[in-house]
């Protein structure tokens, strides 16, 4: 853990509930500064109790873009700027699509993807300047086939993790200490979720491993639950790797 | 913010924020002239640590602080477009340099019986230059080690422990009776210091045009930045320039100083000038003598992979030797040799061999050409990584070699060079002498083709004595106008065969004081 993400803010959306809240209090048990970003005061109440009490938390809508600069600009005057930034704020409205309205549709673009951008975008102009920083985006397979009653969220997700390597295309070579990375927990026993789904406390776990992991190599990498999803070779690739005695690149850990 | 800058009629507009105006800015701003600097690239986030990127279409480049649009060169008859590695931004080409910071012999400026100067010697001597190099190696906290051939600076720093592998190299080097030295750098080596060679530094560690140069001279409150701004032409008549036109996101503006300093480069400085063409100035701003553009050099670099003795294979790069041993040799001139700080990997020593095998006597034997791979991965197995030199051989001035402007595409870097016969004999000298000197090492020269390192162009508005031969006067300021003043590489009689860097610092140095000394004057008279 480098000294910037012990001082610096880690901020973590969607913070009143279900793996949100669960980063958080894995946050706060490492030592780490957090602030809980969220809706609802009472939740966001509750995660700073189940984290000991010694959390901030404040209250912001990620579809709210102009809340959300001003609610980073105050975080990185008060901490002395942002350390780790993790996405996770999203809403789930299930809606078959012939009730959907393009503006009940957008909507939900609006926090799962826009909230994403908006929050990275904040904490990026908290970053740029000495070129340091951690943003790990929580994303979901929601878009390889989606369920029914779920465009928004579909789609959404599937746009967010678009963004992810956006993001990496445009900054990786400029900002290799501003570190990338997408993270796929999978389906958690949360609200969201279901009741066969992974205990959140264990999730958090590998989300803040890989949060408070800051190599360069982590830019673009993509985690499904705490296992490293390594890109395909082509044989060529693989010929030239075998004869140089270069070995598999085996897929790192979190747990 | 844009109104203030335009309202003002600054005391000196710096067109160009690199190495030279950077340098030239700073001081001028440190005496308490007003200065503004106009920017072609962005005054981006001081974090990034990218390369000059070539593989980019132009915004992202521009993005990036490198010159978003590919050159077009002429070169021995052949023309081509490419990204020549040229910045755009603060601190220009200056932030990717590897910040080798060497100072020139003697002989590249002064002429003798024993080392006659090709062009008869520049009009201001290397003893008038020291306390100019000294003053910029100042500012730019070159690190110089004491066994430096050319004498260390008095208060000079040394640079930290040299590397295990550097210094066995440096042994091997001395047994074949060969003087290797630590290289200048300009680098603070801050703790954690990346030594960022070829790319932006981060910190405020390696020293270039942006943090020796722009960033000091904001921090004096005198100077301003109007940056994603390309200059269009000088206006004026006589020998007076009045304003720049220029354009920034689609608008055009005028910009007023009481003086102008160019320092676009020795590619961009002279077309700025060929293109502010008017009534009064037929052939551009200050070129009465035809010179502007002329006598285009570059370096001729000559790439060497070095193998270092078996039992000192070491990790990571050569990043720190130099060697003067082949700068001059029996009448002629060639240049220094130094660490590239990059490894000859597999596929370099491919790229090599591949280029020997297409111009052997086999090349034309049906699929023997993959076969070439079995002896570059067998010596970057068994040999380990080679270590990448550089020579860097001097380039003298032809009139024919010159830098065009393209009246279609206003900031496109276009240029017509050939390599001169003399260049190629001295080339060949150059590549004979090391083969004699590095008998004991094992080496393998990497290029087969001359390589031209274009962000090391200068010469293209030279100072001299003479109005009818150069286009500047001996302090840099133009012989057909009065308050114009040159801080780029452009004002080089001849290229000297080491880095540009430390020199068109030390002449940015020397161009700023002359240019405070006619700012008092008119001051001075202004007040009797």
């Amino acid at each position: 853990m480098s000294s910037e993400q012990t001082t610096r803010a880690v901020v973590v959306t969607g913070a009143g509930g279900g793996l949100g809240q669960a980063l958080c209090v894995e946050f706060a048990q490492r030592g780490c500064r957090v602030v809980g970003l969220g809706r609802n005061a009472a939740k966001l109440e509750q995660t700073k109790q189940l984290a000991g009490g010694g959390i901030d938390v404040r209250i912001l809508d990620v579809g709210d873009y102009d809340r959300v600069t001003q609610c980073f600009a105050d975080i990185s005057r008060d901490y002395g700027g942002i350390g780790v930034l993790v996405n996770n704020a999203a809403v789930y409205p299930r809606i078959d699509i012939l009730s959907e309205t393009p503006a009940s549709f957008m909507r939900t673009i609006e926090v799962n993807l826009g909230g994403y951008f908006a929050c990275s975008h904040a904490a990026l102009s908290a970053m740029i300047e000495d070129g340091r920083g951690r943003i790990v985006n929580v994303g979901s397979f929601a878009d390889l086939s989606p369920l029914p009653c779920s465009a928004g969220y579909s789609v959404s997700k599937g746009a967010a993790r678009i963004l992810t390597r956006a993001l990496v295309a445009d900054l990786a070579d400029r900002f290799p200490d501003i570190v990338i990375t997408e993270w796929l927990p999978g389906i958690l026993a949360t609200t969201m979720g279901g009741p066969d789904g992974i205990r959140p406390d264990i999730a958090a776990r590998w989300g803040v491993n890989l949060a408070l992991n800051s190599d360069q190599s982590l830019n673009g990498a993509v985690f499904e639950q705490s296992t490293e999803m390594l890109p395909g070779r082509g044989l060529k690739r693989k010929v030239v790797d075998t004869l140089l005695r270069r070995g598999t690149k085996s897929a790192r850990r979190l747990d | 913010m844009i109104a203030e800058i335009v309202d003002k009629e600054w005391d000196v507009v710096i067109v160009g924020a690199g190495m030279g105006g950077g340098i030239a800015g700073r001081r001028l701003a440190e005496a308490g002239l007003s200065v503004l600097f106009v920017e072609r690239g962005p005054h981006g986030p001081r974090g990034e640590q990218n390369g000059p990127a070539g593989d980019m279409d132009p915004l992202p480049l521009l993005v990036r602080g490198v010159w978003p649009e590919p050159m077009e060169a002429t070169i021995n008859g052949r023309t081509s477009r490419f990204h020549g590695g040229i910045g755009a931004g603060i601190g220009g080409t200056s932030v990717f340099y590897a910040a080798t910071l060497e100072r020139p012999e003697p002989h590249d400026f002064d002429h003798s019986a024993e080392r006659p100067h090709p062009t008869g010697g520049w009009p201001v001597s290397h003893k008038d230059w020291l306390p100019h190099l000294e003053d910029a190696e100042q500012l730019l906290h070159v690190a110089r080690d004491r066994d430096a051939s050319t004498g260390a600076a008095p208060g000079a720093r040394p640079s930290p422990e040299l590397g295990e592998g550097d210094r066995r190299l440096m042994d091997a080097f001395r047994k074949n009776g060969l003087s290797p030295y630590r290289l200048h750098t300009g680098l603070k080596f801050l703790p954690d210091c990346m030594s960022c060679l070829g790319r932006k530094c981060p910190r405020d560690c390696k020293m270039d045009g942006r943090s020796a140069g722009v960033e000091p001279a904001l921090r004096t409150g005198n100077a301003a930045v109007l940056d994603m701004c390309a200059v269009r032409a000088l206006r004026g008549s006589g020998r007076t320039i009045t304003h720049l036109e220029a354009t920034r996101g689609g608008e055009t503006l005028t910009i007023r100083g009481r003086r102008f300093v160019l320092a676009a480069g020795a590619f961009g400085s002279p077309r700025i000038l060929l293109a502010s063409r008017s009534s009064e100035w037929t052939n551009g701003c200050a070129n009465s003598s035809d010179q502007v553009g002329r006598n285009l050099m570059f370096h001729l670099n000559e790439m060497v992979a070095i193998w270092p003795p078996r039992d000192a294979a070491f990790d990571g790069p050569s990043k720190s030797i130099g060697l003067r041993d082949f700068y001059y040799d029996n009448g002629k001139r060639y240049g220094m040799l130094q660490s590239m700080g990059v490894d000859a990997s597999y596929g370099l020593i491919t790229q090599a061999l591949l280029g020997k095998f297409d111009r052997s006597i086999v090349r034309n034997v049906k699929g023997l050409r993959p076969f070439v791979r079995v002896p570059a991965l067998a010596a970057s197995k068994i040999l380990g990584s080679a270590k990448v030199f550089s020579g860097i051989i001097e380039d003298l001035p032809y009139a024919h070699n010159r830098v065009v402007l393209d009246e279609q595409r206003p900031d496109a870097i276009r240029f017509s060079y050939t390599i001169s016969s003399e260049l190629m004999e001295r080339r060949q000298g150059f590549r004979k002498l090391i083969r004699q000197r590095l008998k004991s090492l094992r080496f393998m020269f990497l290029g087969h083709e001359p390589n031209l390192n274009f962000p090391h162009c200068s010469g293209t508005l030279r100072f001299g004595n003479n109005a009818q031969t150069s286009v500047l006067d001996s302090n840099c300021r133009g012989h057909d106008v009065d308050n114009l003043y040159v801080a780029d590489a452009s004002f080089m009689p001849t290229s000297a065969a080491t880095n540009p860097s430390l020199m068109i610092a030390a002449n940015a140095i020397r161009t700023s004081a002359a240019l405070l000394r006619d700012h008092r004057q008119d001051i001075e008279s202004a007040k009797r």
